[in-house]
């Protein structure tokens, strides 16, 4: 009987379908933290509120920023201001939920593997995704939430945009599943640290490529436009599903698609991440 | 409980050399080298059984302890644990283990100590009135009390390493590993986590693995002991059969009326002894003189100092076994040999 580890795998599923309140536990977990962290709200106060205050100074710099360049270009590409405005502010909802639920897998990618900490998510019965993942509530993504809420209601208002109910539909899937593809790229990353201990700086030049995805991407050439539509499909958080809220097509495919790459990116970040544990080395003590 | 059969965990390791110009030449021309850290291990523990796990830093127990606990995967070797292979069931595995890493807290830095048991009884899946019953008995033993609504990071290190223990028994393991549990304690609160370890081995047939510097924690709490070296086991037996083997090395405390004598006393060339065999060094008040009682047996060997020098008062210790591990550990003696 050697056992040398063959498939760690197949016990490291994300979901196991036979438990199937696994997911209930979980979300009971999370809400021992986010009620724990709204007590704690009070104590660090200071630090929440530099901490959103940033964001929002960083947000709307960035609007400013927007509003200068399309001042002297009235449209880009074929895209109006309000649009790319639209755009713009539909890219940061699914940032935004993704930061605000899953903000400690960048502790994973900077300092939690390297120094071993890794350790306690392996001695515990529970999925280490998982636990990672509800161990930290970032209230500081409410700056790009509310950001991304405001611009695309306002723009909205000014393209007098009304949604009916398919592009609801589509608006909510698409969020849902945009959010997945953010989490994802950010899982793959923070797995790399498994094998080179440390993959911050790479999953900062990934998750920053999302910053193309707030942009029409008709105006990028051809080789932009395909990675970041197929290789880190960040597009679909946001150019696909506001164009096709903006310019109509078939919400059908639309959000199916972001389901099937969502979906597809997802799978692969599982994969990375369950091969990452094995490679795990742990750190001396 | 616990079967391990020819147990090895290699890591690959790159080779730079020193400074920035290393660092990018290892770059450009990557030196890997491979490190046994554990080395063919092969032991067996008996359910109920406290096992002391020691070895010099750096012998590997740490990495044996995270293959034992499922961290890590072996290279190679065999390893059953309650029925179970760590590795490949893991998350099955852990239900029925707790571990304590005494160099860093498993508990979560911001939580109140009782959150914190509210989380980790939804990861384990405990049922209320158990739940109950438990924490009870913890706080029994380890006395949280004082400090369960405290949030963890204001904890001193003796009420966290308490709060630590409880977090790892809470679900009732049928194996405990402690790595280092009394690290940097002061002696009281030591004294007191060594009786609740004591108290939770009897009260739940816990198995224990234990690993420490403190030898006292091994004496306190340990009757079989397993020492490491290098990857490699050194030792496998009771304290009892290591100090009736290897603590040769006999210590005679004498204080003297005049300390200038010390320099009379020549046990080289009164009993021809080597250098390997005694040791005089000068303390405060006294002398303390080592020697092989192998090779001179104690009521000479006190014969000889009453009638050299004029002494006040004279004590003889017992087969030091720190001393003995010290040795050991300094590969001065091979294990089977005497010291």
């Amino acid at each position: 009987m050697i056992c040398i580890c063959s498939e760690p795998e197949n016990q490291r599923k994300f979901l196991d379908r036979k438990d199937g309140n696994k997911l209930i536990r979980f979300i009971k977990l999370y809400k021992i933290f986010v009620a724990q962290f709204l007590k704690n709200l009070m104590e660090y106060r200071i630090d929440f509120l530099t901490g959103a205050v940033s964001f929002l100074i960083g947000q709307i710099t960035n609007i400013l920023f927007i509003t200068i360049i399309f001042s002297q270009i009235p449209s880009l590409a074929g895209w109006k201001y309000y649009e790319i405005m639209f755009i713009y502010g539909y890219s940061l909802l699914p940032k935004g939920i993704d930061h605000l639920l899953t903000d400690n897998l960048w502790s994973v990618a900077y300092f939690i593997v390297r120094k071993g900490d890794f350790d306690k998510y392996l001695t515990r019965p529970i999925n280490p995704l998982l636990h990672v993942i509800m161990e930290k509530f970032q209230f500081d993504a409410l700056g790009e939430l509310i950001t991304g809420i405001v611009l695309v209601i306002y723009s909205a208002i000014q393209l007098n945009y009304v949604p009916g109910a398919e592009e609801v539909l589509v608006i909510l899937i698409t969020i849902l599943f945009g959010t997945l593809i953010f989490t994802s790229v950010k899982i793959a990353c923070c797995a790399i640290a498994f094998w080179i201990k440390k993959s911050g700086s790479i999953l900062q030049i990934f998750y920053m490529s999302s910053d193309f995805a707030r942009y029409p991407i008709t105006i990028y050439n051809k080789g932009v436009r395909f990675i970041i539509s197929y290789v880190i499909p960040f597009a679909f958080t946001s150019y696909y599903p506001a164009a096709y809220l903006l310019r109509g097509g078939n919400g059908f495919v639309c959000a199916g698609k972001t389901i099937l790459i969502s979906s597809i990116v997802f799978c692969i970040s599982l994969l990375i991440w369950n091969r990452g544990i094995s490679a795990y080395e742990s750190a001396g003590s | 409980m616990i079967e391990v059969k020819n147990l090895k965990k290699e890591f690959e390791k790159t080779i730079k050399d020193p400074g920035l110009s290393g660092a990018i030449m290892s770059l450009i021309h990557k030196k890997t080298t491979t490190v046994k850290a554990v080395d063919g291990l092969t032991m067996h523990v008996d359910e109920g059984e406290i096992l002391g796990f020691i070895g010099p830093n750096g012998a590997g127990k740490s990495t044996a302890i995270k293959m034992l606990t499922g961290i890590l995967t072996p290279t190679s070797g065999t390893l059953k644990i309650n029925g179970q292979i760590p590795y490949k069931n893991r998350k099955e595995y852990v239900k029925e283990i707790g571990v304590v890493f005494g160099q860093r807290t498993q508990l979560w830095w911001d939580l109140p100590l009782v959150e914190t048991y509210s989380v980790l009884k939804e990861i384990y899946c405990i049922d209320e009135a158990k739940f109950k019953d438990r924490m009870d008995f913890l706080n029994e033993v380890l006395n949280l009390q004082e400090f369960i609504k405290s949030p963890v990071r204001t904890l001193s290190l003796g009420q966290r390493m308490r709060a630590d223990i409880a977090a790892s028994m809470l679900h009732s393991p049928k194996v405990l590993f402690l790595d280092e549990p009394t690290i940097g304690l002061d002696v009281v609160v030591k004294d007191n986590i060594r009786k609740a370890i004591s108290k939770i081995n009897k009260n739940d047939k816990t198995t224990i693995i234990l690993t420490t510097h403190d030898l006292n924690d091994i004496e306190t709490l340990c009757e079989r002991i397993v020492m490491i070296d290098k990857g490699k086991m050194v030792y496998d037996g009771s304290l009892y059969h290591m100090k009736e083997t290897y603590g040769k090395m006999r210590e005679v405390i004498i204080a003297l009326n005049n300390p200038e004598e010390i320099k009379n006393i020549k046990p080289d060339k009164k009993f021809g002894l080597t250098a390997d065999d005694y040791d005089i060094a000068k303390k405060a008040n006294s002398v303390s003189m080592k020697f092989n009682s192998a090779k001179v047996e104690i009521p000479d060997m006190l014969n000889y100092i009453l009638g050299t020098v004029s002494v006040k008062d004279i004590t003889v210790k017992d087969a030091d076994i720190e001393e003995i591990i010290k040795k050991i550990y300094k590969s001065e003696v091979k294990p089977g040999e005497a010291v």
